[in-house]
Protein backbone atom coordinates (compact mmCIF):
# COMPACT_ATOMS: atom_id res chain seq x y z
CA UNK A 1 0.00 0.00 0.00
CA UNK A 2 1.15 3.21 -1.03
CA UNK A 3 1.46 6.36 2.00
CA UNK A 4 0.00 9.42 0.06
CA UNK A 5 0.41 12.64 2.06
CA UNK A 6 -2.05 15.41 2.09
CA UNK A 7 -2.38 18.86 3.66
CA UNK A 8 -5.74 19.81 4.62
CA UNK A 9 -6.35 23.78 5.59
CA UNK A 10 -8.51 22.34 8.67
CA UNK A 11 -8.54 24.73 11.76
CA UNK A 12 -10.95 22.66 13.89
CA UNK A 13 -12.24 19.26 14.97
CA UNK A 14 -14.97 20.02 13.23
CA UNK A 15 -13.02 20.61 9.96
CA UNK A 16 -10.96 17.17 11.19
CA UNK A 17 -14.69 15.07 11.62
CA UNK A 18 -15.40 16.50 8.20
CA UNK A 19 -12.66 14.95 6.66
CA UNK A 20 -12.53 11.90 8.85
CA UNK A 21 -16.42 11.45 7.45
CA UNK A 22 -15.93 11.97 4.17
CA UNK A 23 -13.10 9.27 4.25
CA UNK A 24 -14.41 6.80 6.04
CA UNK A 25 -17.71 6.80 2.98
CA UNK A 26 -14.71 5.61 0.93
CA UNK A 27 -14.08 2.15 0.45
CA UNK A 28 -10.10 0.42 0.60
CA UNK A 29 -8.73 3.39 2.29
CA UNK A 30 -6.62 3.75 5.83
CA UNK A 31 -5.89 7.32 7.37
CA UNK A 32 -4.88 9.11 10.13
CA UNK A 33 -4.98 12.93 10.70
CA UNK A 34 -2.88 15.02 12.54
CA UNK A 35 -4.98 18.54 13.15
CA UNK A 36 -2.17 20.71 14.45
CA UNK A 37 -0.13 19.85 11.77
CA UNK A 38 -2.83 20.28 9.08
CA UNK A 39 -1.80 16.93 7.75
CA UNK A 40 -3.53 14.07 5.97
CA UNK A 41 -2.14 10.64 5.69
CA UNK A 42 -4.17 8.24 3.95
CA UNK A 43 -3.17 4.29 2.58
CA UNK A 44 -4.62 3.57 -0.31
CA UNK A 45 -3.94 1.63 -3.91
CA UNK A 46 -6.26 4.56 -5.38
CA UNK A 47 -4.72 7.05 -7.55
CA UNK A 48 -3.70 10.55 -6.14
CA UNK A 49 -6.31 12.09 -8.05
CA UNK A 50 -8.88 10.51 -6.44
CA UNK A 51 -7.87 11.18 -3.17
CA UNK A 52 -7.67 14.36 -3.71
CA UNK A 53 -11.14 14.84 -5.70
CA UNK A 54 -12.66 13.06 -2.09
CA UNK A 55 -10.56 15.27 0.00
CA UNK A 56 -11.82 19.02 -1.63
CA UNK A 57 -15.35 17.86 -1.43
CA UNK A 58 -14.93 18.95 2.42
CA UNK A 59 -14.27 22.61 0.59
CA UNK A 60 -11.46 22.95 2.17
CA UNK A 61 -8.01 24.01 0.12
CA UNK A 62 -6.00 20.74 -0.09
CA UNK A 63 -2.09 20.63 -0.86
CA UNK A 64 -0.39 16.95 -1.84
CA UNK A 65 2.95 16.74 -0.19
CA UNK A 66 4.02 13.26 -2.19
CA UNK A 67 4.21 9.31 -0.69
CA UNK A 68 5.83 8.93 2.85
CA UNK B 1 -38.83 38.84 -20.79
CA UNK B 2 -38.44 37.54 -17.19
CA UNK B 3 -39.44 34.24 -16.64
CA UNK B 4 -40.94 34.10 -13.07
CA UNK B 5 -39.50 31.77 -10.95
CA UNK B 6 -41.00 29.77 -7.56
CA UNK B 7 -38.35 29.63 -4.87
CA UNK B 8 -38.53 27.17 -1.87
CA UNK B 9 -37.18 27.97 1.11
CA UNK B 10 -35.77 25.01 3.57
CA UNK B 11 -34.19 24.40 6.57
CA UNK B 12 -31.67 21.54 7.07
CA UNK B 13 -30.52 20.77 10.82
CA UNK B 14 -26.38 20.52 10.25
CA UNK B 15 -24.67 18.53 12.55
CA UNK B 16 -20.69 18.88 13.01
CA UNK B 17 -20.15 22.29 12.94
CA UNK B 18 -17.87 23.62 15.14
CA UNK B 19 -16.27 26.65 14.45
CA UNK B 20 -16.55 29.83 11.72
CA UNK B 21 -14.97 28.08 9.00
CA UNK B 22 -16.80 25.42 8.64
CA UNK B 23 -19.87 27.42 8.48
CA UNK B 24 -17.94 29.50 5.68
CA UNK B 25 -16.96 26.32 4.01
CA UNK B 26 -20.58 25.04 3.56
CA UNK B 27 -22.03 28.54 2.80
CA UNK B 28 -18.81 28.50 -0.20
CA UNK B 29 -19.98 25.35 -1.22
CA UNK B 30 -23.38 24.83 -1.12
CA UNK B 31 -23.87 28.58 -2.45
CA UNK B 32 -22.14 28.01 -5.65
CA UNK B 33 -24.59 24.49 -6.56
CA UNK B 34 -26.60 25.44 -9.29
CA UNK B 35 -29.78 26.73 -8.16
CA UNK B 36 -29.24 28.15 -4.97
CA UNK B 37 -29.95 31.71 -4.80
CA UNK B 38 -29.09 31.94 -1.07
CA UNK B 39 -27.93 30.55 2.41
CA UNK B 40 -27.32 31.13 5.20
CA UNK B 41 -25.96 28.49 7.79
CA UNK B 42 -26.03 29.11 11.66
CA UNK B 43 -23.15 27.11 13.81
CA UNK B 44 -25.34 28.35 16.75
CA UNK B 45 -28.47 26.88 15.82
CA UNK B 46 -26.90 24.10 13.73
CA UNK B 47 -28.90 24.82 10.71
CA UNK B 48 -28.65 25.97 6.90
CA UNK B 49 -31.43 28.18 5.81
CA UNK B 50 -31.36 27.92 1.93
CA UNK B 51 -33.54 29.45 -0.78
CA UNK B 52 -33.45 27.98 -3.72
CA UNK B 53 -35.26 27.09 -7.38
CA UNK B 54 -37.02 23.91 -6.92
CA UNK B 55 -36.60 22.87 -10.83
CA UNK B 56 -33.10 22.97 -10.06
CA UNK B 57 -32.45 21.26 -6.87
CA UNK B 58 -34.86 19.81 -3.78
CA UNK B 59 -34.56 19.68 0.05
CA UNK B 60 -33.46 15.94 -0.39
CA UNK B 61 -30.13 17.02 -3.37
CA UNK B 62 -29.23 19.37 -0.84
CA UNK B 63 -29.15 17.58 2.19
CA UNK B 64 -26.97 15.19 0.36
CA UNK B 65 -24.15 17.65 -0.77
CA UNK B 66 -23.99 18.98 2.68
CA UNK B 67 -23.51 15.62 3.82
CA UNK B 68 -21.18 14.55 1.08
CA UNK B 69 -19.06 17.68 2.62
CA UNK B 70 -18.84 15.47 5.55
CA UNK B 71 -21.39 17.11 7.63
CA UNK B 72 -24.82 14.99 9.12
CA UNK B 73 -27.73 17.22 7.29
CA UNK B 74 -31.30 16.55 8.37
CA UNK B 75 -34.24 17.51 6.73
CA UNK B 76 -36.60 19.25 9.16
CA UNK B 77 -38.97 21.81 7.49
CA UNK B 78 -39.29 23.06 3.76
CA UNK B 79 -41.61 25.81 3.66
CA UNK B 80 -42.60 27.66 0.13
Amino acid sequence: MTKHEFEVAMTCEGCSGAVTRILNKVEGVTFEIDLPKKLVWIESEKDVEFLQKTLEKCGKEVKYNGTK
Amino acid sequence: MTQRVNLCSVSLGVQGMTCGSCVQSIEQRIGSQPGVRQIKVSLEQKNATIIFDPSQQSPESLSEAIEDMGFESSLSETST
